[in-house]
């Protein structure tokens, strides 16, 4: 620790804060991606060729996937869209079969499906969003993907003879799942933690920000072991504000007060929670100093919150060569998909601003020239029960399991679903309360898709992409091991 | 100049105007000594290394004989402690062992049993049982092949560091003990009693705990009554206060826009339809009201314990779901007619509640087609919890009880439990017809919800949850019930169902443990949990539930009380609403012209930072009760919405409140600034700033300022011209402010 912090002391203008975060580092038992730093002076290769930076979008509340990738055939072998509306039209949660957005789907035998219709040009919209990213082959569905301890059939979800995931269909515990892709157990550290835990110190020796940049709040996704994400406000506040401290006249009671606002973080450690909250702040005055410039993004971006995140997003992969940085992790968030009653206009209005976002930043990565070195992922808290709750104008759906996820860049094999297969043979669950992939029999069932696919999976999929080594799957990944493969093939 | 007063006449000034603000000190002798004694572990004699004895050897009759230097991971150890006194029926989930290695990462050790030992020298010693095994599940366990340091804490107060070898002897930790405790010899606090003031720590503390902080009114109030009798008065004081009642707002149309009885009888754009707007639909008038409250009310407890129902039991604007002002005031009555109440009536209350019926669905959930999401969350996060407890909060898990690390919980309740209960909470509505507040093309969000339609609820049988003495664990089916029958065995079945969630015995740990994280600190012992929920389960006079006594109970605990907290794991981070209004209160909070009293409208203080009241982004509060400090596996609630961006947006806040103020206008009619007359007073009186500062580390540190903190201030204020004294205190007030040693309520 002296050795490094002295380096730190030399190699830095910013001696205090420095200090300050070299002692709340210690006294966390942490060490930054500043404190790693001073061990590598050398800047390794920068931006350009070696950059590479994964995205996740995540749907909070539970996004109702049977409503977002529907069967768009009369196949009678195999779930069709009479299958869908029989379930759903009765309480009115089917969408019409003229509305849908038809794909064309290889792994499902060439069958049409279709995304639903706010995922494609919209009223009032800037963009023709994303459904025609997978007909470009730039778009990847990854079906019936789910929190699993290990892979589960119904007979075995029901005699208990596997472990579940625990407390399956309730919203903090499966999102803590997701984020961390532990299930068997409460994790404190998220999987884009972890990896930035490995890859930090390899990858961004001198990054001037922390590995991952959340624009949606504190999510245990973000959180490592020993690296701390940064957290800041979406484009609507200006990259050179969002962690700017106000109010220091450039006098010397302005500067004298400054220092001793940043040196009052150095002391009074004892208290675990005094050093955590000096330990944020300090983080935060760091990164503001390379925040002060950059550069606007060129495509418009949807003026809602989760276009502004996004592009926030955009902007921090522009700066990237400032910013020392050759890998990045991003959290963005949309919410209110939680749609227990009136589903339909929120679904509609959720997804319209999703997909223009989403649009609006795959353009807009093509014209930075990195559109094949960022990939945008989803992940949600749960499907929704494919039968619906309550009815008419009211009408919504319950928590469930298995869900559906998109995956979007020049490196996704596109144009296909992924994901291992049901018992119909196919990724695509079979759309029938009570049938063979939902978790309950009888009348009273709900239809919730036990997932074929894990979230470990899926997640180590992208991992291996973002350069995550082989040998540290199983570190981040502690349960990929009880998994038939850790490659569900859809980046090239 | 000022700075250049003789010394005797700055002192003489002093004296002056501490006496001016200090003539009514009286001590409150009904009031005991609310500092418990630090404990201390008994060391090897002459040396830093505390006194341990394998398990295996230890014997009570002789307790120290078979001491070790090594100890092996995973082992059971006693240690020896004394300079305690405890109180009936505080036992080892009292203790908890904080340990440190050479990393600097923090591990925590449990205590597990207690023994009373007599040993030489030492009066009323205890040998505490330890396994030397981490139970945060963080870090992997502690360096093995060295000493660690040890620490016991109690009551929210830690012993010195003590070496113990886990593995083995030496390594480096005996060095940076070394380094400790000299550096802690220089930064020694200012002390708690340095105006004759005793026990201010305890008190600013306590105002901040069971209200939204300390006034000088407050602070004399508890001075001259006590803490006891201060509460008393505050459990029987009238609520709201008399010159700020509820809003009363009328129940208008769900559409706003278009009908006369909404907003749409004004133009657009006029003030009259912006105002229609913003009282009506908006969770203006309810901010407002609740932020005046806590500024200026005197029932300042109930103020607090219903804000923190609220983030409990949680209902919110976000998303305009509550529409209206109206529903969301009258959601708000019922938690605070409950707040001192019994918790069934609350959780009656709410269950029917027609802002809660809307909010979690319960309104729209009917026997054909159910909602789970009500039934879901009054389980999970309004009663009973996910896992099974002891009365002390911790967990029962298949293999062990308490769970030791790996252990598998055990589930309160599975989804076929949800999906019964949720049977039972289906059919009732708005009771749009009939009801006192029943009104024509209104929905009725101010009277209980009703069984309007008795071929909505489910007559079928129900399993409830089975545990030992439950009431109701099944409801039979209502066969061949039609009609009247229906509604009457409705009713009584949603008693059933509730009595059936009310005496599960996770019910005192879950509600005693999040009420303890809203008013006192984070992370509680379990044995203060265990207290709590042992006046919850029965509150001497045989009733379960009774809120006023758990209130009582968890600011009167010994973990609660005291002067100055040395757990480095003791208290929390101030939450916006918390932060904002004790600032405010601390300094003199006024409008914007200093003529009056604030307007109330302070959400540009509390919104940027992740606390917009009444609009919680979710079900799941502003931030969750299990959050974990980054880098530790330490509660912290708070910190779920602290980052790097509302850390610099905390700063902010209080630059825009010390530099600034909220101007009048349009929404703000009065404003909103601090009156720092009082603190430039001081400055004129001690140019240095130290007065200013005693006095700040008097209302807003609980006496925690150390040497060197005040040492880094006082170049700062220095820095100011001299005969700027209000540039003066400002810079006083922001560092202070800005500090995350007063972030942190501890």
């Amino acid at each position: 620790m002296n050795e490094s912090r002295r380096d730190f002391l030399k190699t830095s203008g910013k001696a205090l804060c420095m200090t300050a975060v070299a002692t709340q580092m210690q006294h966390l038992g942490m060490m930054s991606t500043l404190a790693q730093k001073v061990k590598d002076t050398e800047p390794k290769q920068i931006g350009g060729d070696n950059y590479k930076a994964l995205v996740l979008v995540y749907w909070s509340g539970g996004n109702d996937g049977n409503n977002m990738i529907i069967p768009n055939h009369n196949d009678a072998t195999i779930s069709n869209y009479a299958a869908y509306s029989a379930a759903r039209q009765p309480q009115g949660l089917a969408l019409d079969q003229g509305t849908l957005l038809p794909i064309s789907v290889p792994r499902m035998g060439g069958l049409s499906y279709g995304l639903h219709p706010a995922l494609g040009p919209v009223t009032g919209g800037i963009n023709n969003g994303i459904h025609e990213l997978f007909g470009q082959g730039r778009m990847a569905v990854v079906a019936n993907c789910g929190t699993l301890v290990a892979p589960m059939t119904k007979a075995q979800y029901q005699n208990n003879s596997v472990q579940k995931p625990y407390q399956l269909f309730s919203h903090s515990d499966q999102v803590n799942q997701s984020q961390t892709s532990i299930s068997d157990s409460v994790a404190f550290t998220g999987w884009g933690g972890r990896i930035s835990d490995r890859l930090t110190q390899g990858n961004n020796p001198n990054g001037l920000i922390p590995m991952i940049t959340s624009i949606s709040g504190a999510q245990l996704f973000t959180a490592g072991q020993s690296t701390l994400p940064m957290a800041i406000n979406n484009a609507s506040t200006s990259l050179a504000s969002v962690l700017n401290p106000a109010g220091f006249p450039n006098n010397a009671a302005g500067n004298a007060r400054r220092t001793a606002f940043n040196q009052l973080r150095t002391v009074d450690l004892d208290s675990n929670f005094v050093a955590a909250a000096s330990h944020v702040t300090d983080l935060a005055i760091q990164a503001n100093t390379a925040l002060q410039t950059f550069q606007e993004v060129t495509v418009p971006f949807p003026n809602t919150n989760i276009g502004n995140q996004l592009k926030q997003v955009a902007r921090l992969v522009k700066k990237r060569t400032d910013l020392n940085i050759n890998r990045q992790i991003f959290y963005v968030q949309i919410g209110g998909f939680d749609t227990h009653n009136g589903q339909l206009n929120q679904h509609t209005t959720l997804f319209s601003q999703f997909s223009q976002a989403v649009r609006a930043f795959y353009d807009e990565m093509v014209v930075q020239g990195v559109s094949n070195d960022v990939t945008t992922f989803t992940l949600s808290d749960f499907n929704r029960t494919f039968n619906p709750a309550s009815s008419g104008a009211n009408v919504g759906s319950d928590h469930a399991w298995g869900n559906h996820m998109f995956v979007i860049g020049g490196s996704v094999a596109g144009g296909d679903f992924y994901g291992l297969n049901t018992g119909n043979g196919t990724p695509f669950p079979t759309l029938l309360n009570g049938g063979p992939d939902d978790t309950s029999s009888g009348t009273s069932a709900r239809g919730r898709w036990i997932p074929t696919t894990s979230v470990e999976q899926y997640a180590a999929t992208l991992a291996r992409w973002y350069g995550l080594p082989e040998n540290q799957l199983g570190e981040v990944f502690p349960n990929i091991g009880n998994f038939n493969g850790s490659n569900l093939g859809f980046m090239l | 100049m000022v700075n250049q007063w003789p010394k005797a006449l700055v002192a003489t000034f002093a004296v002056f105007v501490l006496l001016a603000v200090s003539h009514l000190q009286v001590n409150a002798f009904s009031d005991e000594n609310p500092n418990s004694p630090t404990p201390i572990l008994i060391t090897e004699p002459n040396t830093k290394r505390a006194l341990a004895v394998p398990a295996w050897k230890f014997n009570a009759e002789d307790p120290t004989a078979g001491a070790e230097q090594i100890h092996q991971s995973g082992s059971d150890v006693y240690l020896f402690i004394y300079n305690v006194q405890l109180m009936k029926g505080e036992g080892a989930n009292a203790f908890r062992l904080n340990v440190q290695d050479a990393k600097g990462r923090n591990y925590r050790f449990d205590v597990t049993d207690l023994v009373p030992v007599a040993i030489k020298g030492y009066s009323e010693a205890y040998a505490i049982r330890v396994r030397l095994r981490d139970t945060m599940g963080f870090w992997a366990e502690p360096i093995n092949n060295a000493d660690v340091a040890v620490s016991v804490t109690w009551r929210g107060l830690a012993s010195e560091k003590r070496l113990l070898g886990h593995g083995n002897t030496g390594g480096p930790m005996a060095d940076l003990l070394e380094k400790h405790i000299a550096k802690a010899k220089t930064s020694e606090t200012d002390g708690s009693d340095y105006v004759a003031n005793r026990w201010s720590g305890d008190r600013m503390r306590f105002l901040q705990q069971a209200g939204f902080g300390a006034t000088s009114a407050l602070d004399w109030r508890v001075r001259r009554i006590g803490v006891r009798a201060f509460l008393a008065e505050q459990l029987d004081a009238p609520y709201p206060s008399a010159d700020n009642p509820y809003p009363d707002i009328p129940l208008k149309s769900t559409d706003s826009t278009n009908v006369t009885i909404g907003c749409g009888m004004f133009p657009d754009g006029t003030l009259e339809r912006r105002i229609c707007n913003r009282d009506h639909y908006s969770m203006y008038p309810v901010q407002k009201w609740f932020f005046t409250e806590a500024l200026y009310g005197q029932p300042q407890l109930k103020h607090k314990v219903s804000w923190a129902l609220s983030q409990i039991w949680v209902i919110s604007g976000a998303g305009g779901v509550t529409q209206q002002s109206s529903w969301m005031l009258a959601y708000h009555k019922k938690l605070s007619e409950n707040a001192f109440g019994n918790y069934r009536q609350l959780m009656r209350d709410i269950t029917l509640n027609p802002g809660m019926g809307n909010y979690l669905d319960m309104a729209r959930s009917t026997r054909n087609n159910p909602n789970e999401n009500y039934p879901r969350e009054i389980l999970q996060l309004f009663s009973v919890g996910l896992f099974r407890m002891n009365q002390d909060g911790t967990l029962i898990c298949v293999e062990n009880n308490p769970c030791q690390p790996g252990d598998t919980p055990i589930p309160t309740y599975d989804q076929a439990t949800v999906d019964n209960f949720t049977k039972v909470f289906t059919g009732w509505t708005f009771c749009n017809v009939g009801c006192p507040n029943s009104l024509p093309s209104i929905v009725n969000y101010k009277d209980p919800m009703a069984i309007v339609n008795v071929n909505n609820h489910d007559i079928t049988a129900k399993t409830l949850m089975a545990y030992e003495g439950a009431p109701n664990p099944t409801i039979p089916a209502c066969s061949g019930c039609t009609g009247e029958a229906i509604r009457t065995y409705a009713n009584a079945s949603l008693e059933q169902a509730l009595d059936n969630i009310f005496y599960h015995p996770n019910v005192g740990p879950f509600v005693s443990k999040l009420m303890i994280q809203h008013l006192v600190t984070s992370d509680p012992s379990p044995a203060y949990v265990g207290r709590v929920a042992g006046v919850f389960n029965n509150n001497g006079w045989g009733v379960r539930g009774d809120m006023r006594a758990v209130v009582r109970a968890i600011l009167l605990d010994p973990e609660a009380r005291g002067d100055v907290k040395t757990d480095p794991n003791f208290g929390k981070l101030r939450e916006p609403v918390q932060l904002a209004t004790n600032i405010l209160k601390a300094l003199n909070v006024k409008n914007a012209a200093l003529t009056g009293p604030s307007d109330g409208v302070l959400t540009n203080y509390t919104n940027g930072i992740g606390q917009n009241p009444f609009n919680s982004p979710t079900v799941f509060n502003y931030f969750p009760p299990d959050y974990t400090i980054p880098g530790t596996s330490l509660l912290g609630p708070e910190f779920g919405i602290m980052t790097t961006g509302t850390a610099i947006g905390r700063a902010n806040v209080v630059n825009t409140m010390t530099y600034g103020q909220i101007n009048a206008g349009e929404n703000t009619p009065g404003g909103t600034r601090i009156d720092l007359a009082d603190l430039q007073a001081l400055m004129v009186a001690d140019p240095t700033g130290n007065l200013v500062l005693d006095e700040l580390n008097h209302r807003m540190l609980h006496n925690t300022m150390s040497s060197e903190m005040r040492a880094i201030i006082l170049p700062a204020i220095a820095a100011v011209g001299s005969t700027d004294t209000l540039g003066r205190a400002r810079a006083a007030v922001y560092l202070v402010a800005t500090s995350s040693q007063f972030q942190v309520q501890r």
